[in-house]
């Protein structure tokens, strides 16, 4: 308890828990609308953007703010135009997003700079400003999920479910992929770019099984989220690990234990 | 009586070099019940997107009289085992929700429930666990609650299992009678179809003729082949 009078630790359950809101709550919708992979592509082009602004001498998070919101409307442009196949536009971008990164970073020779905080997450140095921006992320996305949460139903299901003759759910699509690259932003710097894929999407994994509506199933994978950010971040300061491997591995535990209880219901169910 | 609501003129489309539809015209009248049937590939599928505005990309004119609002169930296919749980409730409301401007109460809902024969308990369960006939009627009680005047279903039966097919036909048939509706469905069954059709538009790159019923000798299993040696 004495560990939560230190700023520090309270910017990182604050820029935390904020973050597991988030990606619980998109979660569902990114497993529903098989755009996994999305968020991973996503990432490696938020580290183009963060190369980038060190050339410009900009702060690198914020550089990978702009960057997101284009690449993810041109994502979804070229996923709109149906000329390139999914995967084969997410090794694009994933490979690209990543050179080029890589030569920015080379061209504005900052010694002092280091991708692994980007990519594998910095939640223990949180500034104010940081968690600030993080929690009124937080607020933004939850806004705009509960009031266009029955279009963002509509637009992440498989093409089946979606409803022509009705307003298309095309411009609800670049929504959500703005949406998803508000979530990346903030998972590069708390829980880091390689790791918030995880974030979203094991949760769902973990409670899906539990729920009879999409709605119970945004709930619960938010409440796992929380509950492996608080584990993963109680546990990093007892144990000498970094505090993203721990959250993530709390998630993956989670996973396995809902799974034997499943297996162990189910069988006592005959 | 007997305007034509959709009017079908010399719709062509080709993709590739293949010809997906040839030179196809007809009339939909008003609150008739017409089916469109046809071996698969027969281009059904092409010429529901091209009446429904979904596919821009083709020949000749397709003109639905003004004022007509139109509804699509699309064809439902068999579980998919990676769908996150969603309830019916969820399910009706992508389409019926305040965005869309089409808020409806959770009493529309319940009362479509039962004027499609789904018992209103079924409202929050899980819309994956229900059988292939009760999804079919909820997905016409989701296209209920938009208030059509024309319905376009697409392989009503596709995913049912044939107990239930006989009591969807009726269903439609009583629907489409209540609400003044004009139908268009499009099938391969062609035994089922017939009975209760005002037209039967018999599709094959091109339309055949306009079938009379009495011209098909269909036989379980055979269908298929039979309408394309009939029409």
């Amino acid at each position: 308890m004495e560990l939560l009078t230190y700023t520090f630790v309270q910017y990182a359950f604050l820029g935390g828990i904020s973050m597991a809101v988030l990606a619980g709550m998109l979660g569902p919708f990114v497993v529903q609308s098989r755009q996994s992979i999305a968020s991973d592509m996503f990432a490696h082009v938020a580290l183009a953007g963060i190369g980038a602004a060190l050339l410009v001498g900009a702060s690198p998070w914020w550089g990978a703010l702009p960057a997101l919101i284009i690449v993810s409307t041109l994502i979804w442009w070229l996923l709109d135009s149906g000329t390139y196949s999914p995967d084969a536009l997410a090794m694009f971008f994933l490979s690209g997003g990543l050179a080029l990164a890589l030569a920015f970073v080379h061209l504005a020779r900052d010694t002092v700079f280091s991708f692994e905080n980007y990519l594998f997450g910095s939640i223990l140095t949180l500034t104010t400003t940081d968690v600030l921006a993080i929690v009124v992320s937080t607020i933004l996305v939850a806004g705009i999920v509960w009031f266009a949460w029955y279009p963002l139903l509509g637009a992440t299901q498989s093409p089946r479910y979606f409803v022509p003759f009705r307003r298309t759910p095309k411009v609800v699509q670049l929504l959500f992929f703005w949406l998803l690259a508000i979530v990346v932003w903030v998972g590069i710097k708390t829980i880091g770019g390689l790791l918030i894929g995880a974030l979203l999407v094991i949760p769902v994994l973990a409670t899906r099984n539990w729920a009879t509506s999409f709605k119970q199933v945004v709930l619960l994978s938010t409440l796992a989220s929380v509950l492996s950010v608080s584990l993963g971040l109680i546990t990093a300061f007892y144990v000498d690990l970094p505090p993203s491997s721990l959250i993530i591995g709390m998630t993956i535990l989670l996973f396995i234990l809902q799974s034997v209880a499943r297996f162990l219901i189910q069988k006592k169910g005959g | 009586m007997n305007k034509s609501v959709i009017s079908v003129k010399n719709v062509s489309k080709a993709v590739a070099g293949r010809q997906l539809l040839v030179d196809v015209s007809f009339d939909v009248a008003e609150q008739s019940l017409v089916s469109l049937i046809g071996p698969n590939g027969a281009g059904k599928s092409t010429l529901v997107k091209i009446i429904l505005g979904l596919d821009p990309h083709y020949e000749g004119s397709v003109v639905i009289r003004t004022g007509e609002r139109v509804q699509y169930i699309p064809q439902l296919t068999m579980n998919d085992q990676y769908q996150l749980p969603m309830s019916v409730y969820e399910y009706i409301s992508i389409a019926t929700n305040r965005l869309y401007g089409a808020t409806r109460k959770k009493v529309d809902f319940e009362k479509t429930l039962i004027h499609v024969g789904v018992a209103t308990e079924k409202l929050y369960q899980s819309y994956t666990s229900l059988s292939g006939g009760e999804r079919q009627r909820v997905a016409i009680a989701r296209a209920l609650l938009g208030d059509p005047t024309i319905l376009v279903l697409d392989e009503p039966l596709a995913a049912v299992d044939y107990a239930s097919r006989a009591g969807l036909y009726e269903l439609i048939r009583h629907l489409q009678q209540g609400h003044k509706m004009t139908v268009l469905l499009v099938s391969h069954d062609i035994d089922s179809v017939l009975p209760l059709s005002d037209q039967v538009l018999c599709l094959n790159q091109s339309l055949h003729t306009d079938c009379h019923p009495s011209e098909f000798t269909t036989k379980d299993g055979q269908t298929n082949q039979t309408i394309h040696h009939h029409c």
